[in-house]
This record gives structure tokens, sequence and C-alpha cells, in this order.
């Protein structure tokens, strides 16, 4: 809180006018929309809507293919998750260990975040790319015929490696960030109780990151679930048989493609629940942060 | 329990920086020795080595009766306390202090008895459940203290610890810190720049200056005997006065030397003393003052009972026996003199 | 570290090496692939090292593109793709440094609500509410236009809150100091509050650059006119071809044109890059 502020009525709302304009009309007007017609269903023409109550919610439920799609949410989600900050984790350790060339390797590492996920998918799409992508070739000389257009849990792989690729970058910076804010002399007076490097590291380093890993826990789901819509749709687009179609896919697929609009407008509305609640845990914890 | 003895230490940094070089100490079992020196004097590193902490470049570290330079922190039967305590946070405090002892397979019996007579000496019983952020200073220091006693370590290594402590508490548990040393006689070796507590703690000083050793002795033959004008000006307060000879030209037996030292609470005000003292400050101290001055041309400075009169100008006498003689260039002690 | 084992050092390296090449190998692959014809890799086997046609593909697509695929020449893409990113950074920091001007500085009622207004923009992410924003767009007549590209993007809760968390840093002293020179509340928002807000908005410059640039789904949606469509939401047309295969040598051109700004912005400001990126998430 400011101690000296300045008068005038009229003068803040002017200055807040540009940014609350924005956000009544592309943010808060459609969120409403979408809450309300979650609760309408239209008829085949969308001329007329009428009012269904909790109909549209209960569809979902009994839906085999969102049902599927929650799964395949979860897998996904967890996998990019594990996979990007496990191998960030590594890197950030190894690098802390460095002193001169921590600069550079960082550099080295650290680019892949400017790639946005279309990007991302594009590229790892080729590479996986079953007639002429390198890896497919490769796996084939160890005798796995790779295909993502038809194998389920190919895609899946497929979908996860290209996400988590580019997260590893921002994971690993956040990990570094970690890692430097542990008092060298904590990790000194472990090593002169007898705590070797690997004891040193799960006895002492990694339970003083846990403020860290778990901000990005929260983060790196946040992206797999939101961000990596462009990731799926530059690759399987949902395929093969569903079995990458991910809630946000599916959302733009059943109200753009499908025409659905109250089944769509229904999943937004659960949606936005869970970054809700992702967001509320996100602030708790910075409070909590301060701890140590 | 052992002697540690450091034989021609040095310590080179990448791209030839120099922090410590020619280091020669032998400390005897159970001994107390303090470092001290000014920051950047090579003291800290020093310790460092000692522990392990640092690599040795140049000499040998013995400890007992081993060559330690390649030998691990771990495995050198040493425990350390750190200037900001270095407890592990997510611990408690019984978890903290159990730690080194855990991981060198204590018996868990063992570990109980132990944690449990170093919480009964520090007086920290109450707190052993409690993480360290709920302790305050002065109880962090004595968790740390305690985390180097229950490992009955051969030697007990003090970096600064006192510091980060407010002025009066730091009074209190440098003598702790000299009571349990001498409870326990431990060989020890002490980091700090001040000077008081190096002097009070100290079986012996080590006088660190630029990375190499200025003097070795007790207390009293620092104070009686500096071998360098630096020694002179580090140990006593308030400092030596240290003057060029020929600022004061016809003092008996000065010859040879060309900076002349004597110590403030050494200078009386007599009628015909040799120096005159040109009064240009005074500070109350209570039981005395400090009075500072000129004489020709150069800063001097006297303690003087409170309750005498003061004048302008003053004139200083000494007894010869109290006079330091130095080699300006070298800034070495000369003896002829005596 | 500690201990002075080589080994540990040793593996460290060959780790950090292998990340960095695992990290690298799309690209590589990629850019390789960018300077071969169509018929080198249709073979069936793939080249490990480039080709002599870098000059030739990339030209080709800068200038005509791939008219099968719909999409305008890469150059074009690309100018639509620099005045999204820019529209979109420059639009943000703009109106959350006045939002959080507004709310640090002023006392009104229901500044606490324009407060949640903003905060709330964090719950409600692009993908969410697709559909109905879309539909608002349409009804506002912008799609198919640059405001239409960048306007629904620029509203920003964590831009706010980042200069609001800078200017709460600003000593009440220099307020005072400017009131007592005379200074009203637009003058010391351009002379005091602007200066030294100079690094921050540096910082997320970058971080909003890179988020504008990559947008997707959006501009996927709402561009049905090629002169419109940006290099990212643009690769796709290319590679979603319905008789053949794609022309992969141009694809893969056209990836390495689309990350080039981003990753050189990352590359060339990497402090500035890292600083914002920590203070946006705080």
């Amino acid at each position: 809180m400011k101690r000296t502020i300045f008068n005038g009525q009229l003068l803040p709302w002017l200055l807040l006018a540009p940014q609350l304009a924005v956000t009544l009309v592309f943010f808060i007007w459609p969120a409403f929309q979408a809450i309300r017609q979650s609760f309408l269903r239209e008829d085949a023409f969308g001329i007329n809507s009428q009012f269904v109550g909790m109909a549209n919610f209960r569809a979902l439920l009994d839906s085999a293919q969102y049902l599927n799609s929650l799964k395949v949410t979860a897998v996904f989600a967890v996998s990019v998750t594990v996979l990007s900050m496990g191998v960030a984790l590594i890197l950030a350790v190894a690098v802390d260990r460095m002193l001169k060339s921590q600069r550079p390797y960082t550099t080295l590492l650290v680019w892949p975040y400017a790639v946005a996920p279309a990007v991302a998918g594009i590229l790892w799409y080729f590479i996986f790319n079953p007639t002429v992508g390198i890896l497919p070739f490769m796996l084939d000389i160890i005798g796995y015929d790779w295909n993502h257009n038809t194998d389920k849990g190919d895609a899946m792989i497929l979908v996860v490696i290209a996400s988590a690729w580019k997260q590893i970058s921002y994971n690993f910076l956040f990990f570094v960030a970690g890692l430097q804010a542990i008092p060298a002399s904590l990790r000194e007076a472990a090593a002169i109780d007898g705590a070797g490097p690997v004891r040193r590291f799960f006895d002492i380093t990694f339970p003083l990151l846990s403020p860290t890993t778990f901000f990005l826990l929260v983060v790196n789901i946040v992206y797999a679930m939101f961000e990596t819509f462009a990731v799926i749709d530059s690759t399987t687009e949902g395929g093969p048989a569903q079995a990458t179609n991910i809630m946000v896919y599916k959302v733009y697929f059943d109200g753009f493609i499908g025409q659905n609009m109250g089944s769509s407008a229904a999943q937004s509305v659960v949606l936005m629940l869970i970054v809700i609640s992702l967001t509320v845990i996100q602030f708790r914890y910075v409070e909590k942060r301060v701890e140590y | 329990m052992a002697s540690i003895t450091l034989d021609n230490v040095g310590k080179v940094y990448p791209g030839d920086t120099r922090a410590v070089g020619d280091v020669n100490i032998e400390i005897a079992d159970g001994e107390f020795i303090v470092l001290v020196g000014p920051s950047g004097c090579g003291k800290s590193t020093l310790l460092r080595m000692v522990a392990g902490l640092e690599s040795i470049t140049d000499g040998e570290i013995h400890i007992g009766e081993r060559v330690v330079n390649q030998i691990e922190p771990a495995d050198r039967d040493i425990a350390m306390v750190f200037q900001n305590y270095a407890l592990y946070p997510h611990m408690s405090v019984r978890q903290n202090l159990a730690y080194g002892l855990k991981n060198r397979g204590t018996p868990k019996a063992e570990i109980e008895r132990r944690v449990n007579d170093a919480a009964e000496i520090l007086q920290i019983g109450q707190y052993l459940d409690r993480k360290p952020r709920a302790l305050s200073g002065g109880q962090r220091q004595r968790v740390a203290m305690g985390r180097a006693i229950v490992r009955e370590p051969a030697a007990f290594l003090f970096d600064e610890p006192l510091s980060n402590l407010d002025a009066k508490l730091r009074v209190t548990m440098r003598l702790e810190i000299k009571q349990l040393q001498k409870r326990l006689r431990t060989t020890s070796i002490y980091v700090t720049h001040d000077q008081l507590e190096a002097m009070t703690l100290a079986d012996r000083l080590v006088v660190l200056n630029g990375g190499r050793v200025e003097q070795i002795g007790t207390p009293l033959e620092l104070y009686r005997r500096p071998a360098s004008t630096f020694v002179a000006g580090f140990i006593g307060s308030p400092a030596m006065n240290l003057i060029p000879s020929r600022a004061v030209p016809n003092l008996p037996g000065t010859a040879h030397a060309d900076t002349i030292g004597i110590r403030p609470e050494d200078l009386s005000v007599t009628e015909d003393g040799p120096i005159e003292m040109n009064v240009s400050a005074v500070e109350e101290l209570g039981a005395q003052r400090l009075i500072h001055g000129q004489t020709g041309g150069e800063a001097i400075t006297i303690t003087y009972p409170s309750d005498a009169p003061l004048a302008e100008t003053l004139r200083l006498g000494f007894d010869r026996k109290n006079l330091h003689l130095f080699d300006s260039k070298s800034g070495a002690r000369i003896d002829k003199a005596r | 570290m500690i201990e002075n084992r080589p080994g540990l050092n040793i593996l460290a390296h060959v780790t950090l090496i292998l990340g960095v090449v695992v990290v690298a190998m799309p690209v590589w692959v990629a850019f390789v692939a960018s300077t071969h014809t169509a018929t080198d890799f249709s073979s069936g086997t793939i080249p490990m090292w480039p080709g002599p046609h870098l000059v030739e593909n990339y030209r080709t697509m800068l200038d005509t593109g791939l008219s099968t695929s719909g999409t305008p020449p890469v150059g074009q893409m690309m100018v639509n793709s620099m005045i999204m990113a820019l529209s979109i950074a420059i639009g943000k920091i703009c109106i959350s440094m006045l939002s959080a001007f507004a709310i640090v500085y002023f006392r009104f009622p229901f500044r606490g609500l324009a407060f949640w207004c903003i905060f709330i923009t964090l719950m409600l992410p692009v993908e969410v509410r697709i559909v109905p924003s879309f539909q608002v767009v349409a009804d506002l007549g912008l799609l198919n236009s640059y405001a239409g590209l960048s306007l629904p993007l620029i509203a920003s809760a964590t831009a706010t809150f980042l200069f609001r968390q800078v200017f709460l840093t600003i000593p009440d002293e220099l307020t005072e100091a400017a009131r007592i020179d005379g200074a009203g509340p637009m003058k010391f928002f351009r002379d005091i509050l602007l200066p030294l807000s100079r690094t921050n908005m540096a910082a997320l410059f970058v971080i909003l650059f890179i988020y504008g640039w990559n947008q997707y789904i959006w501009p996927l949606l709402i561009t049905t006119e090629p002169q419109y469509y940006t290099i990212v939401a643009g690769i796709k047309r290319m590679a979603d071809v319905v008789d053949g295969l794609p022309k992969w040598h141009l694809v893969m051109a056209t990836a390495i044109m689309a990350m080039l700004p981003p990753v050189a912005v990352v590359i060339g400001m990497q402090r500035l890059f890292v600083k914002g990126l920590v203070e946006t998430e705080k």
C-alpha cells in the first residue's frame, strides 16, 4: 500500500478503461456466454435454443468419448510434466556443478522456449514421419514399426515428446535458479557430515528444492492441459481414434467442426473450473513459498 | 583428538591469484588456535583448506598422523561451525544433530545418547523437535555447535561463528565457546576478524595478512612484542601509535629505527616528557578518555584518566621498555634498541 | 563443488552435451531438410548433412510461398506475424502500465472490483473460451484484420501484476518529492515511473514478443483470407495437403524461418529474457 497517493476520481477510471474494456469484451463476456450456453440446447438449424439445465453436463458424463478425453488428458499431462521436469532437473543439477561453462550451456539449452508449440509439433511430426522421418528409419533397424497415424501409443508418445521438448528450457531455468538459491554452506555442512554427492542430493538439495518443484508442477500441468493445443493440432489432430484428443482440443473440435455448441460450452465450463482450481493452488502456494 | 600441522601450505586459484602462501603452523592436541586478520587476508580460505572444502595447491596438511590433502571432508574427522550456521532448514534440531552420525552408521541408541548429551551441555533440550527457523539467533548458534560436538571429532573448525549475533550475545557466546572447549579439550581452529574476540579466545593467535602469516604467539606475546607494524596496529585497542621517528626527534635509543611504536596506554602526561602533543579531540569513554592530537604533524592518541586536567598542549612521557621500534620499509621489528 | 571427483565432472559434461544434442536435434534435422530438394529424401534415405539448395528453397518460400496450400509468400506471413507480435507486446505493456498506475496510486470506489476483473483473466485462457470469443470478434466485424489478431489478446493480468509490484517498490519519498516539486499524476508517471521501469518493460517485452509471435489457435480461427495469415498458423496449412506428401523441404524452411525471430530474441537478450520469465511468474 502506498502512503502517498494522487487525488482524482475520473482519472483512474480513464487509466483503467482500455484494460477493462478489453477484459470485459473479450474475456468476461465470452466466458459468460460459455456458461449460458452450457445450459442451453440449440435446434438443428441453430435458430432456437431452450434451457435444458444440467443436461449438457450429464451428457458429458455419459459420453464415452468425453470420459476417454479425460483419461487421455490425464495421461498426457502427467507424462509431459514428468518427462520435461525430469530431464530439466538432471540438466540443471549438471550445470550447477559447472563454474565457467555455465553460461554457454544455459544458452544452448534455453532457446527452445522461443519455439512456437505449433512449430515444435511440426518438427517432431517430421522427424517421426513414417515415410521420410529419421526416427522411424532408425526404429526400423531395431525392428520397431513406428506409425503414429495408426498406432495409438505411438501417437501419444509423439505428442508427449513434442510438448515436453519445448518445456524443458523453462523448467531448466527455474531449477537452476532454485539450486543456486540453496546456500553452498548447507551442502558443505552435509559433506562434512559424511554425505556423498548422491546422498546430499536426496537428503538436502531435493527437499530444499521442493518449493521450485511444486511451483513447476502446477505450471507444467497448466501448460500440458491448455497450451499444447497447437502441438496436437499440428500433429495428430486428436487421433488416431481419439487417442490424443485432450480436453482443450475436444472443446475446439466439438464447437467448430462438430457444431455442437451446448456440449462445447459445457466442456469450456469444466475447463474453467480446472484452471480456477489450479490458479488457486498456485496462489496459495506462493504465500507459502517464503517459508524457508 | 589430534594435533594439526600445516606444512608450507599455499593456495593458488586458477588464473594465478594467490590466496594463501607459505603457511607453517603446528597446533598441539587440545590447543585453541585463532586465525585473525582483516577481510581478504586468507584466514577463511585456510580454514576451508583444513576442512577439505578448498583444494590445497602447495604443501601438506596433517591431522593427527595423516596427510589429509587428498582426503574428503567427511573422512577428515573434523566438524565445522559455519558463519550462517548452515542448519538444514527442513530437519528438526534433533535431525540436524543426528545427521552426521546417521551417515556414519552410528547405532541408534548411541546417536540418541550423544544428541541428548549435547543438548544438555548446550541447554537446547526443549528445542529438539523444532525446526531451525523457529529458533532465535543464539539458539541456532548453539545447535550449530551441538552438531559439531555430537560428532566427537578430532578437531573443531569455527568460521566466524559469532558474526551474525548482536554485540551482547556475542560476548556471552564467546565465553561459552571458551568454556566448552576447555571442558572437551578438542583441538580447535577459530577464524575471526575481531581482534578482541581473538585475544579472549585463543591459546595462541595466528595473525594473517595478505595470505601470509605475520606472527604466531600467545595473546600476550603478540601484545607485548608485535613482530611487525601490521601486528602492532592490529592487536590492541585503541591501536598502537606508529610514528615516523623524524616527527619525534631526539628520542633516546631510536637511532636505528625510522618508525617507533607506542601504545596509547603506555603514554603518560608528565611535565618534562620528551613528546609534545597538540590536543585536537577528546573521546569520553567513562573510566577514561581517549585524547587525539598531533606531534610533529603526525597523529597520536593517548588514554587519559577522566578526572585529570586537560590542556591545549600536553607533554608526554613513557617507559623505555614500552617502546617498539620498526623498520618502515619491511615493517619488521628491530630489537637493537632493547 | 565440494569433492574433487573428476569422474562426476565428466559425467556432468556428458549429460549436458547429450542434453544440448537432444534439444537441438529436431532443429538440425529440419535445417538439413530445408537445404535439399523433395526428391532427396522421398527416396527413403534421410540426408544427415546440409545440401546445396538452401538459398533456392528459402528464396522460393519468402517470395512465392506454397501456392498449392493456399498460403501467401512466407515474407508476407512474417510481416503479419511481426505486426501481431509487436501490437500484442506493446499493447499489453501500455494498458497494463496504465491500469497498474491507477490501482497503485489512486483510491477510488470499486477499486477492488476492477482489480478482480483483471485478475480473473488469468483463469480464462483463450483455449477455454474459444467458441464464444470467436463469436464476439465476428460480431464486431474484426475477422481478417490486424485488430482482430491482436486486440483480444492484449488484456493481461500477469503484466499488470508485474508493474504493480514494480510500482510498489518505488519509495513513497519519490512521489512526495515529485508532488512538492509540483508534478501532477501524469507528469509523475511520465517523468518518474516510466524511466524507473525501463528494464522491467524491456524484460516483459521479450517475453510478450515471443508470446505474441507464437500465437496459433487464434490467428488460425479468425483469418480466412491469406493476406492476414501469420507464419506460425500458416505452417500447419502447408503441412496439411489433401493429396500426396507435403513438400517437406519447403515446410521445414518455413519452420526454420518461423522460429528465427523469437529464438534470436532469446539468445540475443538472454539476460532480459530470464529476468522477464522469472518476474512474470512471481
